[in-house]
């Protein structure tokens, strides 16, 4: 089987080796195309908004998303009309509802029906690990007699040549590009994330191009003081951009809560697609980037955020 | 007013709230729980406050253990990793859960039949799969949790819509079609449901049968209504038991558990909060230290 992982911005030249660094707007472009197929890090929590954001700027069409469980990524995502198929776990919001763009599009087709596949988290955690390991699939004993087979045909039920016992094999993810948000990364790309990690490492390893979004941009010598704390090595990424509360309003660990009030906001908004439209038109469209995104947000809630994760967060 | 909707009837607590509260005896201390946010996370914390500090809460994000000082809005909120004994990969947590670490698992769910199958997937209406009247969030880890894990705790609302002769779409396998090792001849390795936590009663279920029954009721509820709340000719206990009402303790712990009613309230008290600063002074006064 050929290779196909090279990648890691192999066609650079040496010195845009040692420096990925570059703007938000320049890694999507570069990146993220009409029909891409595209994962994102974090887990409801460490969701880079910011490339959300941008993506729709940017009027990016027919994307494949492949995640495991996704709020507010996948509602805008879909709402903005960039999407044209959804395979994953879970898309809602939790204790504050269903996701109400996800709802019109599947059930009414606005602004653009989405195909649905349906997977577990284990499963795709398993379709990303194989990807990472650059192997045809793995398996699970996850989606066994639930209906998730039933619909989705690329779920195969085998019995395990060894013991005979049924297991459900899922195909590796390989997204054209991964968009992850760490805590700290270097101009190189090494990443350096804490807290809980998702399947960041897996998503990095399995898509052919990956942006790295991070809070704060560290010297190479700081990585090497604290190597344990990478988890997607510079090999893995083609970009790196420096994107202060790019998450907001998801929380990023150490850094900022998160903003279940602002988050209640936009639930609420977008329960109509006039609603929607109007969030759109003021915390995106209205912004050419994220600096503004952050004035629009208000810094003094900005900072807020980051006060309630010091007063609870023992780190 | 705490919890969703109004007081029961002649009582000092809303049925969500004994819904909570009956949940949380379902966790024995030093326990491995693999909790959903919400209401199951607020059962969990509410058990650690009360009779077993030690039960140990995971969540499919990757954390472990943690002692949080507040409660999640949801499961990758950055305080679920507050205090955790281990913090680590999703895919780790879920092989953790595959090799049989966890104990308990508390799930919701929007139809559920007299198996225990569930589904949150969606709703089909006069619809399909494919275009349904009600599209819901998926499975999540709803499905890993169901399959693998222990014993499974159910927490629904007791309507007619939701306990269905038939489920549209089984996200997560109850005891499937009831028949004797349905669940083993698939290959799921989980024990399966236990119980049915509702807002009127509890279920268990028949182990030669896989087939629910009403276990227990609240004060005040009668069975016939509970019958006619269920899609199904409904099998009660010989010995059906009335839970007692929850101590004024058990309140308490539960109120500033969740102090500015965000899990248990939903979308209608957040528009009480005046803000942030209320929100933050009310979670450090009810913080565990």
């Amino acid at each position: 089987m050929v290779n196909e992982v090279a990648k890691g911005g192999d066609s650079l030249s040496s010195s845009s080796k040692a420096n990925k660094l570059m703007t938000l707007k320049e890694a999507v472009s570069s990146y993220v195309k009409d029909g891409s197929s595209i994962t994102f890090g974090g887990f409801i929590g460490r969701d880079c908004l910011a490339a959300v954001h941008e993506i729709i700027r940017q009027g990016v069409k027919d994307l494949l998303v492949i995640d495991d469980s996704k709020t507010d990524v996948i509602d805008m995502l879909v709402g903005a009309g960039c999407v044209r198929r959804w395979e994953g776990a879970y898309a809602g919001y939790g204790s504050i509802g269903l996701a109400n763009n996800v709802r019109r599009a599947v059930e009414r087709g606005i602004p653009f029906s989405v195909e649905m596949e349906d997977w577990s988290n284990a499963a795709v955690s398993m379709r990303f690990l194989a990807g990472g390991l650059n192997l045809p699939f793995m398996a699970t004993r996850s989606m066994l007699g639930s209906d998730m087979i039933k619909y989705n045909s690329r779920i195969k039920v085998i019995d395990d040549p060894y013991s005979g016992t049924p297991v459900a094999l899922v195909p590796a993810a390989r997204p054209d590009v991964a968009i992850i948000h760490a805590q700290k990364a270097d101009p190189m790309g090494n990443a350096q994330i804490w807290g809980f990690t998702g399947n960041d490492e897996n998503k990095a390893r399995a898509a052919k191009h990956t942006i790295i979004t991070c809070e704060e941009i560290i010297t190479t010598e700081q990585v090497r003081s604290q190597g344990n704390l990478t988890l997607i090595p510079f090999y893995c990424v083609d970009a790196v951009v420096q994107v202060p509360y790019a998450c907001f309003p998801q929380s990023c660990y150490g850094y900022y809560a998160y903003d279940v009030l602002f988050c209640g906001d936009y639930h609420e908004m977008s329960k109509t697609r006039e609603g929607f439209l109007s969030w759109l038109d003021r915390f995106v469209y209205g912004c050419k980037d994220h600096a503004e995104y952050c004035r629009q947000v208000g810094w003094k809630r900005l900072e807020s955020m980051t006060r309630l994760e010091r007063q609870f967060n023992r780190i | 007013m705490h919890g969703s909707g109004e007081y029961v009837k002649g009582k000092n607590y809303t049925a969500s709230e004994l819904m909570a509260i009956t949940t949380c005896k379902e966790f024995k201390d030093w326990e491995v729980a693999f909790v959903g946010i919400g209401i199951p996370l607020v059962a969990g914390i509410l058990a650690k406050r009360l009779h077993a500090p030690n039960l140990i809460i995971v969540y499919e994000s990757g954390s472990i253990g943690p002692e949080k000082l507040r409660v999640d809005f949801n499961v990758g909120d950055s305080s679920a990793a507050d205090g955790a004994l281990c913090l680590t990969s999703e895919w780790h947590v879920f092989g953790d859960l595959q090799c049989g670490y966890y104990d308990i698992g508390v799930l919701g769910g929007a139809q559920i039949d007299r198996y225990g199958n569930l589904n949150t997937t969606a709703i089909f209406g006069e619809g399909d799969y494919h275009r349904p009247k009600v599209r819901l969030p998926g499975s999540g880890g709803g499905n890993d949790i169901g399959s693998s894990v222990g014993r499974v705790v159910i927490m629904m609302r007791l309507e007619k819509h939701r306990f269905v002769e038939k489920v549209d779409f089984i996200t997560t396998p109850g005891f499937l079609d009831g028949s004797p090792g349905a669940r083993k001849r698939v290959g799921l390795l989980g024990g399966g449901p236990a119980a049915v936590v509702t807002s009127k009663g509890v279920f268990r279920f028949r182990p030669e049968t896989g087939e629910m029954y009403l276990h227990t009721i609240y004060p005040g509820v009668d069975v016939e209504e509970i019958r006619q709340s269920v899609g199904w000719d409904l099998i009660v206990s010989e010995d059906l038991k009335v839970v007692a009402d929850p101590f004024d303790t058990e309140l308490s712990a539960l109120r500033s558990a969740d102090p500015a009613n965000l899990i248990l309230g939903g979308a209608e008290s957040r528009k009480h909060l005046s803000g942030y600063d209320q929100f933050v002074d009310l979670t450090l006064k009810h913080a565990v230290k």
